[in-house]
């Protein structure tokens, strides 16, 4: 805030026949006709889709359906399925990370500073693009060629390679397990940029008290990153409540439903199905979700600075 | 690094261990998507598995270069519209995040909350007004609506991150330049820009990563075959066949991947500043 007190207060851009305009408006405006167009045009669009009939398979019964496809929701096996497939997806996913990754972090902070390069190469990762990440743990969990059953039957925890991706409990595990591996990098990253932040005189006044590791664990480290551990966790459901590309990939929401999220719900309903109207209804209720889980993100973010 | 404890050789043991197992947990898979482009198919089904390949071929690799292939087709799709995307959102985030940083307006921390905020809802959701959208405005199939939308992505990181670092670069440089006869953009261009580079570096790799990775906009809004991008193409080129051809995916997401680690390894630095500034300095 200390850039305030000595800008122009509203500098005006002078346009040709005496028509000027703020200078801000002039520089915002390209930004938000982008954002605009693309992002809040259509959430409010697809909101008010939700109170249509809008099925291109069925263009004579089209029209104003009133709150018709949101009571269909609550009987519809399947939004309840998806609902449940999200959450068990994002929060296993989003648990592990956070250990994980906090796990890392201390790691990489109890090294020497030469070892700081580390922390880089390990970002890996989570750069890729997601399709690949994909196709990588298609390939390792795949039921003939796979490495992971592999290295599971000579471990002699299974006797026979597992059909990974064609049973429902399996499939969604290798969801997850694919997608710790695309999130963690993040996690360590952002814990370990916070550990940096606990000031050295309290570690040391810490352990000149005869606090053990544990303690100082518990009573320092843990209470100082707890604000980036409520921002990173969620940040990271709400990014998992709208990662769509790591199981689309993988299996696609199956098998069956065994694994559709949300996500992937309204993308079958629309793009396969064509009820666009019902899935604009079952957008518009994930989009109330998403909305309450940034607005305490954005509270903790504010609380935070 | 901070040697505020006597560190015993037992804690050390453990500490390495962690990184060790990261490193492994981390890399093998790259290296066995690596080793499996570079095996022939039939040792890729090899029980148990060759951990270093034994027949070592290109021909998985070559065989994305084949003329009939695609890959090169959506590689080069790829990189267009990556770099446009950097260009474009480089230069929308800097306008607006000059003016969120310098000038005083009504409701500017709330459009600053604001454009965060967009980033949060699903694509999926937006994908069906959007593409009657770009169907009315002829948009579908076009870089501009491609690269629009991925524009509209990765700008909130970037007016945030730009507006970070104006926030940083004292006005009194801005003012003198503005004294010795500059003009307020000019002084935007010959003062502050150069002193916020970090800031438009990571803004700029973060766009290409958001465009190069991205799979819903090129898989819905473009349906010509001709102009999807890798991670769409790489779906079509490889879903639906009777026998996965593993030897020709792992060589193609290898592919895919090259470019954004050429970019890690060169601009890492901006990366991890990038990524924690966000959230660290709040």
């Amino acid at each position: 805030m200390r850039a305030g007190k000595s800008t122009v207060e509203c500098p005006r851009v002078r346009l040709g026949g005496g028509f000027s305009l703020p200078l801000h408006a002039v520089l915002l405006a390209p930004t938000l006709i982008v954002l605009a167009l693309v992002i809040l045009y259509p959430i409010v669009s697809s909101a008010a889709l939700g109170f249509f009939n809008y099925d291109l398979t069925n263009p004579r019964g089209q029209g104003f359906a009133g709150v018709d496809n949101f009571t269909r929701l609550a009987n519809d096996a399947n939004f309840w399925r998806a609902l449940k497939n999200t959450l068990v997806f994002s929060l296993s996913s989003v648990a592990f990370g956070l250990v994980f990754g906090l796990a890392g972090a201390l790691a990489l902070n109890n090294l020497a500073e030469r070892h700081g390069w580390l922390r880089g190469v390990l970002l890996l990762p989570w750069v890729i693009p997601t399709v690949v990440v994909g196709y990588l743990f298609l390939f390792i969990f795949d039921v003939d060629a796979g490495l992971a059953s592999y290295l599971l039957m000579r471990l002699g925890i299974i006797d026979r390679s597992l059909p990974w991706l064609m049973r429902g409990d399996l499939a969604m595990a290798a969801c997850i397990i694919a997608n710790v591996w695309n999130q963690t990098p993040f996690y360590i990253l952002m814990f370990a940029a916070g550990l940096k932040t606990i000031p050295q005189d309290i570690r040391e006044a810490t352990v000149e008290m005869g606090a053990s590791r544990w303690q100082e664990f518990r009573h320092v480290t843990l209470p100082f990153l707890w604000g980036l551990i409520v921002i990173t966790s969620l940040l990271m459901i709400i990014r998992n409540f709208n990662n769509f590309p790591i199981v689309y990939t993988m299996t696609g929401g199956g098998p069956a439903y065994e694994t559709t999220t949300f996500v992937i719900y309204i993308y079958r309903l629309a793009f396969d199905s064509f009820k666009l109207g019902y899935a604009g209804a079952v957008g518009f209720i994930w989009c109330i979700v998403l909305a309450i889980l940034a607005a305490l993100y954005v509270r903790a973010l504010t609380k935070e600075s | 690094m901070n040697e505020i404890r006597k560190t015993g050789g037992g804690w050390k043991i453990v500490v390495w261990a962690v990184v060790i197992v990261a490193l492994v947990w981390t890399f093998f898979p790259f290296y066995w998507m690596l080793s499996t482009a570079l095996k022939p198919d039939l040792d890729i089904y090899k029980v148990p598995p060759d951990l270093w390949p034994k027949n070592l071929t290109f021909d998985n690799v070559r065989k994305l270069f084949w003329e009939d292939s695609l890959i090169p087709r959506f590689f080069l799709n790829s990189l267009i519209s990556s770099v446009a995307t950097v260009i474009v959102t480089v230069g929308l985030a800097t306008f607006s995040g000059y003016a969120l940083s310098r000038l005083r307006f009504r409701f500017r921390q709330k459009l600053l909350i604001g454009i965060l905020v967009t980033q949060m809802f699903p694509m999926v959701v937006l994908l069906i007004p959007l593409y009657i959208l770009y169907l009315k405005a002829h948009l579908l199939n076009t870089w501009v609506g491609l690269v629009l939308a991925f524009t509209s992505f990765a700008l909130p990181f970037g007016v945030w991150m730009i507006k970070g670092f104006i926030d940083t670069v004292p006005v009194e440089m801005e003012e003198a330049a503005m004294i010795d006869g500059c003009s307020r953009v000019g002084a935007l261009f010959k003062v502050v820009l150069p002193m916020i580079v970090p800031g438009v570096a990571a803004t700029a790799i973060f766009a290409f990563l958001d465009a190069w990775n991205n799979l819903l906009f090129p898989l819905t809004l473009v349906n010509e075959l001709e102009m999807k991008t890798l991670p769409p193409g790489m779906i079509l080129s490889f879903m639906g066949q009777f026998r996965a051809d593993w030897g020709g995916m792992m060589a193609t997401s290898f592919l895919t991947t090259l470019p954004i680690v050429i970019l890690f390894v060169l601009l890492q630095r901006y990366l991890v500043a990038g990524l924690t500034a966000g959230a660290v300095k709040g």
